[in-house]
Order: structure tokens, then C-alpha cells, then sequence
């Protein structure tokens, strides 16, 4: 009697502990009639560089637009061209000198009006305390007259307004400021009253919105960083979408209730080659390696179909994409062909080719947070050593480290190549002599002089050709090896509608996000 | 009663040739892992990727398309040479550390008892992980980081030994008869006192693998594409709901390899009780 009675508290107790488990907020959401939808993302924190909503904050911009709190004077269409959103129109008065005029009766959640004062104060402050902006953009003076903008640039960038279509230009009440926990007033269809790094946001719907109603009341945004974790989180129902999710989870959300929406994105996975290591000054070597790459093992079944074989930076889709350059082409015959030719063959029988006594051996250095990464470094390490190349995986999070130490032969990282639908973006950072990733110390004589070029060039065609120019050259030179470009996914759950990836990568939470 | 402890010595020593012989089979299968293995447990075949168990791969492949049975083979090496060797290392030196403080006692007893115990003050694992993490990744890191935290109870257990055998008369006697210090600790002290320390080391095998595959399945042991326990299940991790023989595999392994190696060290505890010891000497 006794012991039953014990097991009957112990039961209770149980009971008792775990009711507390259940949701809250979504008892309360029930009892009020509010519409609730509840997110899970992976990207909003510290080491994303996405420590709040505030877009003059690294890359918290990203956090900014992607949950509808800030827009941008120009969005992306689906095909990556510009089109008008807080501004109406932009006129090009000559080479410097830009025109934006801005649409009327947008306000700000702060309740003010957005004109071109407003943005004015945004961007001054933007390119006083963000240097990528600062760097990028290269305003030189901006003047305000009512809803007409008028900037005045230190030299010709042709990109200007695409520029200004980055996350960081998300335009937001500098009068209302940017508070301790980094939020901000924008002018999206939603705001965040709740901002914790690491953890996740609380929005509430924008009621004066500009550009409709916004159907839902509250959004919690949830920061998942462990992909297991959110696949049962979608699965139990917790979440009502999610962006995120690890490949090897999607197959549980291909049928109803569940839909994902998937699109390719300009986030390209590569290997930047380190001229400082010997080996790799070689010509045939690099072309061995990047002949040896099973893109398409790598992309069909590690990614399980959620990424395409890339040829170089840009996808498919853009004007200046892989379908107008070549690479160089998957043949492990091919590249012990261009070894021997080199003089690495394997004369001691263990597997690896040698010259003189040395084996060739190489350092490849990447990191765990994006989760192809690992992947495509144990696939490599098989592929190369068919060829005979031994390669030592180093995936760390410490990466930049090893960049700096120089410790390192190829290093594989994911970059959004073309975040803003223009392609100088990827060679000013990666390619040239002066740009800041490029860590391998890669110099082409004919890069720059085509740099030199589109940096004056305003035609978006004439752009494209010199791109693909530009492109083909560093792809000729086997300086970056391109292994896939990343498909984009979000899985909505039962109900939810108006949630679709977009190639661009940011832009997610939108007004029409709606849960019935 | 006597009837009943003869029963139990009997059925101990049975139950320790079945488990011995369950051990050796163990060690023997990580001896001859390269030979055993019915596939390269390395190579890749992305065109075979993720498939279930089957006549072709008993164990299914993981998602490089190699194959998991050759692979839990091969990671029997791994962790099972790793646990014994961590297990050898703390063994030794902890031994060592407890016979010295035991027999000479005094300041030095004092200062390396107060440092094993600065090492026990803190959270084993934890401890583990940190170190493991500034040695950067590899099981023999893994099984340095582990050896750290775990010599000072085998001091302990080896010095508390050495303190109840120390003043007894064959040792008085042995030092009568003009025995060197090395010659009473190897002679007499040692050969007294390994039962306890060996039981001890036998049951910690189980536990050592478990600490060293769970290292490495946090990413700080094993570094890919090395087969072994932890990280295979790690890897597997995100496919429990999609591929779970990727996860299962390995997981298994661990469970069965601790599960012999716990009962073994149970069996030569039971074996070594003086209440039956006595009883079978005199069968």
C-alpha cells in the first residue's frame, strides 16, 4: 500500500513538473484570439555576426530584413534586379551624382515620417560606424529635400544602388536611435519589442504599416542552432516554420502537412588556393586538384539534392553565371596525368605521389558552423587521395587564426557571392590584390586590369561580360575552386502561407506571412 | 553454508572463462581489424550512399557511402586501443604516485596528495573537455586529456594499499633481513596489493570507453575520417530519423564492448574475493 502510493506521488510529481514544459505564450495566444506564429532560425547570433536587428551592426542587417523589421530603398526581384521599394525611383545625373526620390506615406514604427531627412541621418550614420558600407558605397555628401535624396559619391560606383540594397541599408528612425540591446525603428511590417543575441526576438505587428495589413500578431523568432533540436521542435509543432533545417532532416517534411520552399542562392561553397604554399604555385597541381572535386557526388548526395554543382561564384541564374563560363572539369585521369607532368608520381608505393623524397600533402582548412563545410572536406580527402594527394582535414572554429598564422594550403569557406545582384562585389573582396579575403595571395595582372574596368562601367550588360571575363580568369588560373552553390530552404508547417525563399537569402518574414 | 560459497567460487570461475573468453574475442577482432573487415572502411562510394542493411552491407553504409560493419570493425581499434592504453597510462602512473606516497609517506606523501586532490576537486569531464580542447583534436590527445583527470584515484586506491601492507610482520621481516627498499616494494608490496588495483583497471575499461567516444562524438577525439565509435555516431547524429543504422551501428558497439568489458571486470572482482579464494585452494 505504502509503496503504491508512492508511485502514485511520483506520478503526480511528474505530472505536475512536466505541465510546466507546455507553452505559455501559446495558452495565452489561445485565450486572447491573437494570431501566433512561432519561427526557428538557425543564423540569429553572435558568431553569425548577428548580435541584434540594428543594420549598422556588422551583419545584423541580415536579422533586420530577414524578420520584416527594416527595408531597403531597393529589393531583388526573384531574378535578382532591382526593384523600387522605399524609394519610388533613382535617376543617374552624371557618373557621381545619384537621385533617389522616395515614396510617399511611409512612417516609421516610431511613428515618424520616413522622408528624405530620415534617410539622411540613417546613412550618415551608416557609413560613419560600418565599414563595409563605408567601403562600398563611398558617399561623399548626401543632401535631403523632401522626399528627394540626392548622392553625391567620392568616385564612380556603378553598383551604388544595389549597394544600398544590402541588408546593412536597411533605413531605420536615427531620431528614435538604436537602444542597448540593438533595436531600431523600421519601416516593416513588423517590430521587435523583445531583443535577446543568441536566443531569439519577439515581434509584434506594425499596425500603420504602409504597404498592407500584416496578418499576424505576434511572431516569436527562435534562435536553433543545433539542427536536431529544431527538426523535432517542427515535428512536435513547436515551430510553425523553420529556416535551417540540416538535408538529412527534409525528407521528413516532403509531404502534408508540411511544404518546403527551396531556392538557389548566390551562397556558393569554394577552396581558395594559398600561393604561399609551394606545391600550389604550380599551375598543373592546382588544375589536378580541382579536376579531382566530384562536384556532383558532392552536391547530389552529401547535399542530398539541396545545392548544384558550381562552375564559379555566380549561379545559374544570374546573367553572369555558371552557364557562360567553364571549369575545370571532373577527371581523376586526367589530374594524375597533370601530376606526372609536374614530376609528383608515387615512387615508394604507399598510395601518395612524391618528388623528391616529399609527399604531396596539403593542409585543407574550413569550419563546422556551416554544416556543407565538414562534408565537402571528408569528400575531398577521398577524392584527392585517388590521385594520390594526401590531404589533413583541419575544420575548426578557430579558422582565422590558421589564416593568419599562414598555417594552411586550401581553405573552403561559404560566401554569399553575389548578395546584391552585381558581381564586383566577389573579386573586390576575394580576387584582387587589395581585397581582404584574399587570403591565398592570388595575383592576375589581367584580373585587375579588368577591375579597372567595370569599376568605371555603368551598362549592367557590359558589367555582365566583363564579369564572366573576370570569372573565366580566375577559374583558368584554378585560384578558387567552385564546388556548389547552396539551395535555400524553409519548411512551413500546417497552415502557414506567404513564407518562400528567395535567392537573395534575406528576405523572409514578409507582410504576407499569414498561419490559419 | 560452506556447500553454498563453494557453489558461488565455482560459478565465478565459469562465469569468468565466459567472459574472458568474451574479452579476448573483443581484443582480438581490434587486433585483426584490417583483416576482418569485408570492405576499405575508408573508401568512399558516393553511388552507395545511405543505404540500409542487406545482404551486401550488413550494416547498411553511412553517407559517403562506406560501409558501417567494416567501419565498426575498423573503430574497435580506435576506441578499444585507446581505452586500454588510457587505462595502462593511469594505472602505471597513478600506481607508481600511490606506492610512493604509501611507503615513504611525509612531506611528499603530503604535496602529491594535495595535488591529486586539487585534480579530483574538479568535474571530471569537464576537466577532460577543456584540456582536450587546448591539445586540439586527436585520441591520443583525447586519451592524455583523460589520463589528467584520472590517475589521482588510482594513487589513492594504490596508496591506501601500500598504507595497510607497509607495517606488516613479512614486510618487517623481509627489511630484518636486509631486503632493499625496491626489492620489498617489487617482492612483496606489489604482488599484495595488484588484485585490488587490477579489478579496479578492469571495471574502469568499460567507463574509459565511454569517456573517450564521448569526447570524441563532441568533436574533441577521433578527427574524421577515422573510424571510431564516438565520432561515427556524431556524424550519424542528424539521420536518426532518416538512416538510423548510421547512428545504431556504432552505438551498439559501444554498448556491447562496455557491456562484456563491465561484466568481465565484475566477474574478476567476484573471483578475486578472499570469501572464495580460500575455498578453492583448498578444493
Amino acid at each position: 500500500m505504502k509503496k503504491r502510493s508512492g508511485i502514485l506521488t511520483a506520478c503526480l510529481l511528474t505530472v505536475c513538473l512536466l505541465s510546466g514544459c507546455g507553452s505559455q505564450e501559446r495558452g495565452t495566444a489561445e485565450i486572447t484570439g491573437e494570431k501566433v506564429f512561432y519561427y526557428g532560425d538557425t543564423t540569429f547570433n553572435a558568431e553569425n555576426d548577428e548580435k541584434d536587428v540594428n543594420p549598422h551592426n556588422g551583419y545584423s542587417g541580415w536579422a533586420c530584413i530577414r524578420y520584416g523589421i527594416g527595408e531597403t530603398l531597393f529589393k531583388y526581384s526573384d531574378s535578382m534586379e532591382l526593384e523600387p521599394w522605399l524609394a519610388a525611383e533613382y535617376e543617374l545625373l552624371d557618373e557621381n551624382t545619384w537621385v533617389v526620390t522616395l515614396r510617399d506615406g511611409v512612417t516609421f514604427t516610431s511613428g515618424r515620417t520616413m522622408d528624405a531627412e530620415a534617410v539622411k541621418e540613417c546613412l550618415d550614420h551608416l557609413i560613419e560606424v560600418h565599414e563595409r558600407a563605408k567601403g562600398d558605397l563611398k558617399i561623399q555628401e548626401i543632401t535631403a529635400e523632401g522626399q528627394t535624396l540626392t548622392i553625391r559619391t567620392r568616385e564612380p560606383v556603378p553598383a551604388l544602388m544595389n549597394y544600398l540594397a544590402d541588408p546593412y541599408g536597411c533605413i531605420i528612425d536615427m531620431q528614435a536611435g538604436i537602444t542597448e540591446d540593438g533595436n531600431v525603428s523600421g519601416t516593416g511590417p513588423y517590430r521587435a519589442t523583445e531583443v535577446q543575441t543568441d536566443v531569439g526576438l519577439t515581434l509584434v505587428k506594425n499596425e500603420n504599416y504602409w504597404d498592407g495589413t500584416p496578418k499576424l500578431d505576434m511572431i516569436y523568432v527562435r534562435t536553433i542552432t543545433d539542427g536536431d533540436t529544431m527538426t523535432m521542435a517542427m515535428q512536435t509543432g513547436e515551430l510553425d516554420a523553420a529556416y535551417g533545417l540540416p538535408y538529412s532532416s527534409l525528407s521528413l517534411f516532403a509531404n502534408d502537412p508540411y511544404t518546403i520552399s527551396s531556392v538557389e542562392t548566390s551562397r556558393s561553397f569554394f577552396a581558395q588556393m594559398n600561393y604561399a604554399t609551394e606545391a600550389l604555385q604550380d599551375p598543373n597541381v592546382r588544375a589536378a586538384i580541382a579536376g579531382a572535386v566530384d562536384k556532383e557526388g558532392f552536391t547530389q548526395v552529401l547535399l542530398e539534392g539541396n545545392g548544384s554543382a558550381a562552375n564559379g561564384p555566380f549561379p545559374e541564374s544570374l546573367a553572369f553565371g555558371d552557364a557562360s563560363v567553364t571549369a575545370q572539369s571532373y577527371d581523376p585521369e586526367e589530374s594524375r596525368r597533370l601530376l606526372a607532368a609536374s614530376g609528383w608520381t608515387d615512387t615508394d608505393g604507399d598510395g601518395y605521389v612524391d618528388r623528391d623524397g616529399e609527399t604531396l600533402s596539403i593542409r585543407w582548412l574550413t569550419y563546422p558552423s556551416r554544416q556543407e563545410l565538414p562534408l565537402l572536406a571528408e569528400s575531398v580527402q577521398a577524392s584527392l587521395k585517388e590521385i594520390g594527394i594526401q590531404v589533413e582535414v583541419n575544420c575548426t572554429a578557430n579558422h582565422l587564426d590558421f589564416i593568419e598564422s599562414g598555417e594552411w594550403d586550401i581553405y573552403a569557406s561559404a560566401f554569399v557571392c553575389a548578395p546584391t545582384g552585381d558581381p564586383e562585389y566577389f573579386f573586390t573582396t576575394h580576387c584582387l590584390d587589395d581585397s581582404t579575403k584574399n587570403r591565398g595571395g592570388y595575383h592576375s595582372d589581367r584580373l585587375e586590369e579588368l577591375e579597372t574596368q567595370m569599376s568605371g562601367t555603368f551598362d549592367p550588360d557590359e558589367r555582365a561580360a566583363l564579369a564572366t571575363e573576370m570569372t573565366q580568369t580566375i577559374l583558368d588560373d584554378n585560384a578558387f575552386v567552385f564546388a556548389a552553390h547552396l539551395k535555400m530552404s524553409i519548411v512551413s508547417g500546417e497552415g502557414v502561407t506567404g513564407l518562400t525563399a528567395h535567392p537573395c537569402d534575406y528576405y523572409e518574414i514578409t507582410v504576407d506571412l499569414d498561419k490559419n | 553454508m560452506a556447500g553454498r560459497k563453494r557453489k558461488a567460487g565455482r560459478a565465478a570461475g565459469y562465469k569468468l572463462l565466459i567472459f574472458g573468453i568474451l574479452t579476448l574475442c573483443v581484443i582480438l577482432i581490434a587486433v585483426f581489424a584490417p583483416y576482418l573487415t569485408p570492405y576499405d572502411p575508408y573508401a568512399q562510394d558516393l553511388s552507395n550512399a545511405l543505404q540500409p542493411p542487406g545482404p551486401d552491407h550488413l550494416l547498411g553504409t553511412d553517407r559517403y557511402g562506406r560501409d558501417m560493419l567494416s567501419r565498426v570493425i575498423m573503430g574497435s581499434r580506435t576506441t578499444i586501443f585507446s581505452a586500454l592504453l588510457l587505462v595502462a597510462i593511469i594505472t602505471l602512473a597513478g600506481g607508481a604516485v600511490g606506492i610512493v606516497c604509501g611507503y615513504y609517506g611525509g612531506k611528499l606523501d603530503s604535496f602529491l596528495m594535495r595535488v591529486s586532490d586539487v585534480f579530483l576537486a574538479f568535474p571530471g569531464m569537464v576537466f577532460a573537455i577543456a584540456a582536450a580542447s587546448v591539445l586540439n583534436r586527436g585520441v591520443l590527445n583525447a586519451v592524455i586529456a583523460l589520463a589528467c583527470i584520472s590517475w589521482p584515484r588510482y594513487a589513492r586506491i594504490t596508496r591506501s594499499q601500500v598504507l595497510a601492507v607497509k607495517d606488516a610482520p613479512y614486510i618487517m621481516a623481509a627489511r630484518l633481513s636486509g631486503s632493499g627498499t625496491w626489492k620489498i616494494i617489487r617482492k612483496h608490496i606489489i604482488p599484495n596489493i595488484a588484485g585490488q588495483v587490477i579489478v579496479t583497471a578492469v571495471l574502469d575499461i568499460g567507463t574509459m570507453i565511454m569517456e573517450i567516444s564521448g569526447l570524441s562524438f563532441l568533436g574533441l577525439g577521433a578527427a574524421p575520417p577515422t573510424a571510431e565509435w564516438g565520432s561515427m555516431m556524431s556524424n550519424g547524429r542528424s539521420m536518426l530519423q532518416t538512416a538510423p543504422w548510421v547512428i545504431l551501428s556504432p552505438g551498439c558497439a559501444i554498448f556491447l564492448t562496455v557491456m562484456v568489458f563491465n561484466l568481465t571486470g565484475d566477474t574478476v572482482r567476484d573471483f578475486l574475493d578472499p570469501r572464495y579464494r580460500g575455498k578453492r585452494r583448498r578444493e
